[in-house]
């Protein structure tokens, strides 16, 4: 596994506490799916995610946004993601 | 997947050809409702001839809700009443409600919610027609609807709809995907109504058992885990056909919206799920022939 960048391993403690993972966030592989297989998880999941982040980060996840399938792809692109739209 | 075959049968392209639904739409819009009624009689007969599979379901759900034997004319009538749906369809999306009686009652329930710029989540069912919610600016209520929907039954079910009326295309919302639920939210933040089928699990949902007509069934949480986390109310609706061109609309308010906690939504959410499925045995009892889940439905996890 590599190792998790400083705003990863804060995205992955931020996703553990929003759908109860039972992975510890510090053992999230940054390159695992999030999406169904992977991690498992499902659109409510999601959502719970993307309130999450706009709670924490100050910027909404958009439905309509083209990029959608690469941003939820993973913990390190739903990362990079966050990296340049944040606003807190 | 089996759930999907048994209740799309009428509009499934490998059974009713694309091409005679495409007949049957098109002279109904010609002639009219009355002038075209008389197919659905034949096209009944092909498929109690033709599909096993869906007529030992009728039979078995049949037999639930009435309370004693069902025969072939029990079946018969079952998908008398499908098919009549179906075809009103046609007319529905076109907005010709002028040739339905539509009762409709507890609309103030949705009113009083959009009157204070909120949206809502009208959960539905296979029982009845959810279609005729398109007649509803008839009643004054002229709020977008949004439907979450597998896209492949859209396209199946729907390719001659769409065709008929393609503005209603763009307010499917498909599930499964990874943003499905930040739609909803976004129509839902818009004051918009969003309407889910909940008697279904539209795959990969979280389940839950419920007794339903005497024995459990498997109900998706999903929509319900999605109300106690966005605090949206929810509305029930049912659109239930009853013969001749009378249709019986009403709605229940199940959730006056309130935002749970994450730690206790799924039990919230399963009790709200027991209440649907309470108003869910309530209607069917009332319009027994509405029920179209043509597979069967008791035995849905096993699949």
């Amino acid at each position: 596994m590599e190792q998790q960048t400083k705003l990863e391993g804060e995205v992955a403690k931020l996703i553990a506490e929003a759908v109860n993972l039972e992975t510890p966030a510090e053992a999230l592989d940054p390159d695992i799916r999030l999406f169904r297989e992977g991690l498992g998880l499902d659109s409510i999941d999601l959502l719970e995610i993307a309130l999450a982040i706009s709670r924490k980060y100050g910027f909404q996840l958009r439905s309509d946004d083209p990029a959608n399938g690469t941003i939820f792809a993973s913990l390190r692109t739903l990362s990079a993601h966050i990296a340049q739209h944040r606003t807190r | 997947m089996k759930t999907a075959t048994g209740a799309a049968w009428l509009a499934e392209p490998e059974r009713g050809s694309a091409a005679a639904i495409g007949l049957i739409s098109w002279l109904t819009l010609k002639l009219g409702r009355g002038a075209t009624r008389w197919l659905l009689y034949p096209v009944c007969l092909y498929f109690l001839a033709c599909s096993g599979q869906s007529r030992r379901a009728s039979r078995a759900y049949l037999v639930r809700v009435l309370g004693r034997k069902a025969g072939v004319r029990d079946v018969l009538r079952h998908y008398h009443v499908f098919a009549s749906t179906v075809h009103d369809r046609v007319l529905l999306v076109r907005g010709r409600c002028e040739e339905f009686d539509i009762s409709v009652q507890g609309a103030a329930k949705v009113d009083g919610i959009l009157a204070q710029g909120r949206g809502c989540i009208l959960l539905g069912s296979h029982l009845g027609s959810f279609e005729v919610l398109r007649a509803l600016g008839h009643f004054k209520i002229n709020t977008p609807v949004n439907i979450v929907m597998h896209e492949d039954n859209a396209a199946k079910t729907g390719r001659v709809l769409a065709h008929l009326a393609p503005e209603l295309q763009d307010r499917v919302i498909a599930p499964g995907r990874p943003e499905t639920m930040l739609r909803v939210k976004e129509c839902l933040e818009r004051g918009e109504i969003v309407g889910i089928l909940g008697d279904r699990p539209l795959g990969g949902d979280r389940i839950w058992p419920c007794r339903f007509l005497g024995e459990t069934a498997r109900f998706p949480l999903g929509p319900l885990l999605l109300a106690g986390t966005l605090g949206a109310p929810v509305v029930l609706f049912f659109g239930l056909y009853l013969g001749g061109s009378r249709y019986e609309v009403h709605f229940e308010t199940l959730v006056e919206g309130e935002t749970v906690a994450r730690e206790q939504r799924p039990e919230v959410a399963a009790r709200w799920l027991e209440r649907y499925v309470e108003w869910l045995e309530h209607y069917a009892r009332r319009a027994p022939y509405n029920w179209f889940n043509f597979y069967d439905f008791w035995d849905a996890g096993a699949h």
